[in-house]
């Protein structure tokens, strides 16, 4: 056949396939998965985007970089040729005076540019509610957090002096862009216009400066000048770019993106399997058109050149399908929350659409195509002889199609070869343990009970007898079932984590500063106000100087002598139980046993430090060196919004030096004016406001919390695909079955029977391998991946294997309804 | 069409058929010999399981021999592989089968486009529908074949069979699913076509009525050719 016949004529029967409705399921798989992959694809886009610029929001800027000296001229001229927006701040820290009071501040001088993203915001007045600051404080004035008016014991309109400048106040700074993250470790902060530093007389060569660059622009220019800039920095330089940060937000994104890309992979998969369920069906209807076609004298050749393109353009049309469903999907998902998200929600890219088209196109060749490359092993004498089929396709193609399709697929789209390997061996490991499994409840099924009745016999005979094909049914409906338990156990827990993290009685206000002598006072009004207050832990300032022996600035690495752990004083605490949101790594704690010299230390920084168990450490706390040896390493949830510390001692060790309390309650915004009663009972205590900080974080965790809701309907979708392939695959031997029963005068009632019998067993079976699979990969993924805890999952173990039997049990019964309604004539003359 | 009238259009020469199964080597067909003039009308007959339709099959080169030559339209079919069998049967073979073989997706006139189309026929949608009115069928053209009578089926394919104006046709029990009437009917129709297109016509039957329409008879018992006529 010349090719362009040959192509006319497979478009011709690719038209009549469809219109037969040979084609439905297989294109409804790929739209399923093109549709599932655009729509999570322009949803993540967006919504990725959406989420880093609210996190640039709270950095100030895409990038930051900062260092002890000023900027070389070269590097900014190069951010400005790469079309970023910049501006340039200053700070250091000096002491603020008012008459004969001191307090130790850091100073901010800012130019007019500043913030690049984000806002300032400021109060007229000490625990007024606060508003978006256009600008910045103008010459001669100065915005100051409220810890400076405490600690100072002035108002608006004080003056002040920051070296030999003199500032008005004329604002109280409540929020700046850049400062989440523990501001009570720093000294309270005072925004002034980088025009008056000079003023100050200040900053002089050799002062303890530290000149930053925020850089704000497109992700294409940010990684152009990123790149540009990595290879020049200095030890001492520091970037921070809003997209790499693993803050308490950065860690939340990166958990969204991974279930994001592990759901819709999930999808992927699982319309992959319909797909090949579809194509096996598809394959065998066609094999009387294939032995016919080269009983007429197609070559093998020919039939391929016949059903590829048919394939390819079924393909493209679904996946092009796919892409509006997906498109459509993503727009009705924003319209409806819209309330959620930030008012202007960034354009999709188009990389979604391509990504779409390449997902069609690969799971179908992965899945599809093995089975369909049979059709042009059928032999042509099959016209005289129908029992004769091809050999099935080797497993090696279907496997290894399927596989690489995979592979390729969860490598474009996690770009994470830890969740790639872990999802895909699992699965594999677990499709062949399951099979096996699936193949031995079966034989175990022999064994229930028989006397039950005919239907009930009649099911579970049905589903011995084709052990194969029940076996492959079993392990496909396991698997959606799989898929669907997976993701929804990831998803509740995901969200228990926030919500706890986030619940609305969370911490929004952090007292500190607290006297001994007042924390019984302080504690009685918490108490009198109704007030929930975290712990209340003791806060000593200490220095850490050597560890085993060596000074820190030698023990550790080079790029950490400048950590911020080892440049400033640390918060230092003491407890004898372990704080709520902290967790052991390695070690013991010592409740119980007697004090001695120990320490815990925060795993990121002991790891940051080359501190180990065991290591001895030496700290100088006012003055006096103090030795510890490390008994514990711990994890702490630093976004818990509760008073966390990187150093933990023993009761009793810290007694002799001098000591304040900590703690962080939470405070409806109607009942702020509490707070300055508050300082007037205690006039040393220093709140600090986190309300804007913790707003941020919610309205971040909402909507990666709907983008997770949208990816679990794909997930159903498609599991449900395969739910209805796989009873379609089986529909036609049912066709016959049941035509052939009803003539030897089985009634209606009892083949329906039969069949809800046959699938509930099905649907049960799935679900305990479903069962099986979920708690390995939940494991797996909680453990290695989601960081989460994890615990048995033993509700699965009921609520799959229930789902499955009526979920599959109901699926079975309706799709087989057709099966009765036909006449028992016009099947078997089909035949 | 018959480019080959009076000249052997199929032959064989000592033709072997052997079947092993797991526990005995079972000889379908051994030593079968014969030629056939293009041309010709010959059924092949014999008993159940007397390896009527493998011989049918490896003369249309469906099948392989275990042993021996077949020859058709001067190609050896036993030394190509099946697709080059194949295209030797393009063009020049038609077929007709028992049980129809009729797509069930596809209306009757798109059933007789199939080989045109095939073929590459630019008009086949039209040759389709003047074949289809001329086994009577014009009416049917958008029918599924599960609308049509077992006869009207039959004559589908019958149209399908002749559709390339092949050399040969080559018929299994075309009958054995149709009535006495039906049958004698679609008989007809075989033997009207073939008339009028002078085409070689191989067919297997049971049917003694179909049987004395040919003009050569080749019986085969137990596997051999036993009398022909």
């Amino acid at each position: 056949m010349r090719l362009l016949n040959s192509m006319r004529f497979a478009m011709r029967l690719l038209r009549r396939d469809w219109r037969a409705g040979e084609l439905r399921i297989l294109a409804a798989a790929v739209v399923i998965a093109v549709g599932s992959v655009t729509a999570i694809g322009f949803f993540s886009d967006r919504i990725n985007s959406a989420m880093t610029e609210q996190s640039a929001d709270l950095v100030g800027a895409d990038l930051r970089l900062a260092s002890p000296q000023p900027l070389p001229p070269d590097w900014l001229q190069t951010a400005a040729a790469d079309g970023l927006r910049q501006t340039q701040t200053l700070s250091f820290a000096s002491v603020v005076v008012h008459g004969d009071a001191l307090q130790l501040a850091s100073v901010l001088a800012v130019d007019p540019r500043y913030p690049l993203r984000g806002t300032v915001r400021t109060a007229p007045a000490l625990f007024a509610p606060s508003t978006a600051m256009r600008g910045i404080p103008a010459q001669g004035t100065a915005w100051v957090e409220p810890r400076v008016l405490q600690a100072l014991g002035i108002a608006i309109g004080a003056r002040i002096e920051i070296g030999t400048a003199q500032f008005t106040i004329t604002r109280v700074l409540t929020y700046e862009p850049g400062r989440a993250g523990g501001p009570f470790t720093f000294a309270p902060r005072v925004l002034i216009a980088q025009a008056d530093v000079a003023r100050t007389g200040v900053v002089q060569p050799g002062s303890r400066v530290t000149y930053s660059a925020l850089f704000a622009g497109t992700a294409a220019d940010l990684t152009r000048f990123k790149t540009w800039l990595t290879p020049r920095l200095e030890p001492n330089h520091r970037l921070l770019d809003v997209r790499d940060d693993k803050s308490n937000i950065g860690h939340a994104l990166e958990r969204v993106e991974r279930y994001l890309g592990l759901t819709s992979l999930l999808a992927v998969i699982l319309a992959g399997v319909a797909i090949a369920m579809a194509a096996q069906r598809y394959s065998e209807r066609h094999f009387d058109m294939s032995a016919l076609l080269r009983c007429h004298g197609a070559t093998q050749r020919d039939i391929l050149a016949l059903y590829l393109p048919q394939l390819l353009v079924l393909g493209l049309v679904a996946s092009a399908l796919g892409c509006a469903v997906g498109w459509i999907t993503q727009e009705a998902v924003f319209y409806v929350l819209r309330d959620l998200l930030p008012a202007v929600v960034p354009a999709p890219g188009v990389a979604p659409v391509a990504f779409g088209f390449l997902t069609g196109l690969i799971t179908l060749a992965g899945f599809a195509l093995p089975p369909l490359l049979r059709l042009k092993q059928v032999p042509p004498l099959r016209v005289l002889r129908r029992e004769l089929v091809p050999l099935p396709a080797a497993a090696w193609a279907v496997y290894g199609g399927a596989a690489t399709a995979v592979l390729l697929l969860m490598w474009r789209y996690t770009g994470n070869i830890t969740l790639t390997l872990a999802v895909l061996s699992g699965g594999v490991a677990a499709a062949i343990a399951l099979a096996v499994l699936a193949g031995a409840l079966l034989t175990l099924s022999r064994r229930l009970p028989q006397r039950v009745g005919v239907a009930w016999r009649f099911g579970l005979n049905n589903l011995l007898r084709r052990t194969r094909t029940s076996i492959g049914q079993i392990l496909a409906f396991g698997l959606a079932l799989m898929a669907m338990a997976v993701i929804v156990l990831l998803r509740t827990d995901l969200l228990s984590t926030w919500q706890t993290q986030l619940k609305a009685d969370t911490p929004n206000y952090f007292a500190f500063n607290i006297l001994p002598q007042d924390v019984p006072g302080t504690q009685r009004f918490f108490t009198a106000h109704g007030i929930q207050a975290s712990a209340i832990y003791p806060l000593v300032r200490g220095r850490l100087t050597a560890i085993n022996a060596a000074p820190v600035t030698q023990a550790v690495t080079k790029e950490e002598s400048d950590n911020d752990a080892l440049r400033r004083e640390l918060n230092l605490t003491w407890t004898d139980t372990v704080p709520p949101d902290n967790a052991l790594v390695q070690g013991a704690w010592w409740s119980g046993k007697p004090a001695k010299n120990s320490v815990s230390v925060e795993e990121r920084l002991a790891d940051k430090l080359g501190i180990k168990l065991g290591d001895a450490l030496t700290f100088m706390i006012a003055g006096e060196p103090l030795n510890a040896r490390v008994d514990s390493i711990r994890s702490v949830q630093w976004d818990s919004f509760h008073p966390n510390f990187y150093m933990i001692f023993p009761a009793g060790l810290l007694d002799q030096y001098p000591a304040t309390y900590l703690t962080s309650f939470y405070l409806p915004p109607e009942r702020r004016n509490l707070l300055t009663e508050m300082v007037h009972a205690f006039p040393a205590v220093t709140v600090l406001d986190m309300d804007q900080v913790l707003s941020q974080v919610r309205s971040i965790f909402a909507q990666a919390t709907s983008a997770i809701e949208l990816v679990l309907l794909f997930v159903l979708a498609a599991g449900f695909a395969v739910l209805y392939a796989a009873l379609a695959a089986s529909l036609d031997e049912r066709f016959h079955e049941g035509a052939l029963l009803r003539t030897l005068g089985a009634t209606r009632q009892q083949l329906r029977a039969a069949h809800l019998a046959e699938f509930v067993l099905i649907g049960v079976l799935a679900g305990l391998l479903a069962a099986i699979g979920t708690e390995l990969i939940a494991y797996l993924l909680y453990t290695r991946t989601f960081d989460l805890e994890y615990h048995f999952k033993w509700p699965v173990w009921i609520l799959t294997p229930i789902a499955g039997g009526i979920l599959i049990g109901l699926a079975g019964y309706l799709g087989t309804r057709r099966v009765v309604r036909r006449s028992p004539l016009a099947v078997l003359r089909e035949l | 069409m018959s480019a080959y009238l009076n000249d052997v259009i199929v032959s064989t020469h000592n033709l072997c058929k052997r079947v092993v199964t797991s526990d005995a080597t079972l000889d379908i067909l051994s030593g079968v010999s014969l030629e056939i003039k293009a041309g010709e009308s010959v059924a092949i007959i014999g008993v159940s399981g007397s390896g009527k339709s493998t011989l049918l099959g490896l003369l249309a080169g469906l099948d392989s021999p275990t042993q021996g030559e077949v020859t058709l339209a001067g190609a050896r079919l036993d030394q190509l592989d099946e697709d080059g069998r194949a295209r030797v049967r393009a063009g020049r073979a038609g077929f007709v089968f028992q049980s129809f073989q009729l797509l069930p997706g596809l209306t009757a006139q798109e059933n007789v486009m199939l080989p045109l189309e095939l073929a590459g026929r630019a008009q086949a949608a039209d040759e389709a529908r003047d074949l289809l009115v001329r086994v009577g069928l014009g009416e049917r053209l958008t029918h599924y074949p599960r609308q049509l009578s077992g006869g009207e089926q039959q004559r589908v394919a019958i149209a399908r069979a002749f559709a390339v104006q092949p050399a040969i046709l080559f018929a299994d029990e075309p009958t054995g699913n149709l009535d006495t009437a039906t049958g004698a009917r679609v008989i007809d129709l075989l033997f009207d076509l073939n008339r009028e297109r002078h085409t070689t016509l191989v067919l297997v039957t049971h049917d003694e009525a179909l049987a004395a329409r040919c003009q050569r008879h080749l019986h085969l018992d137990g596997g051999r050719l036993v009398a022909r006529d």
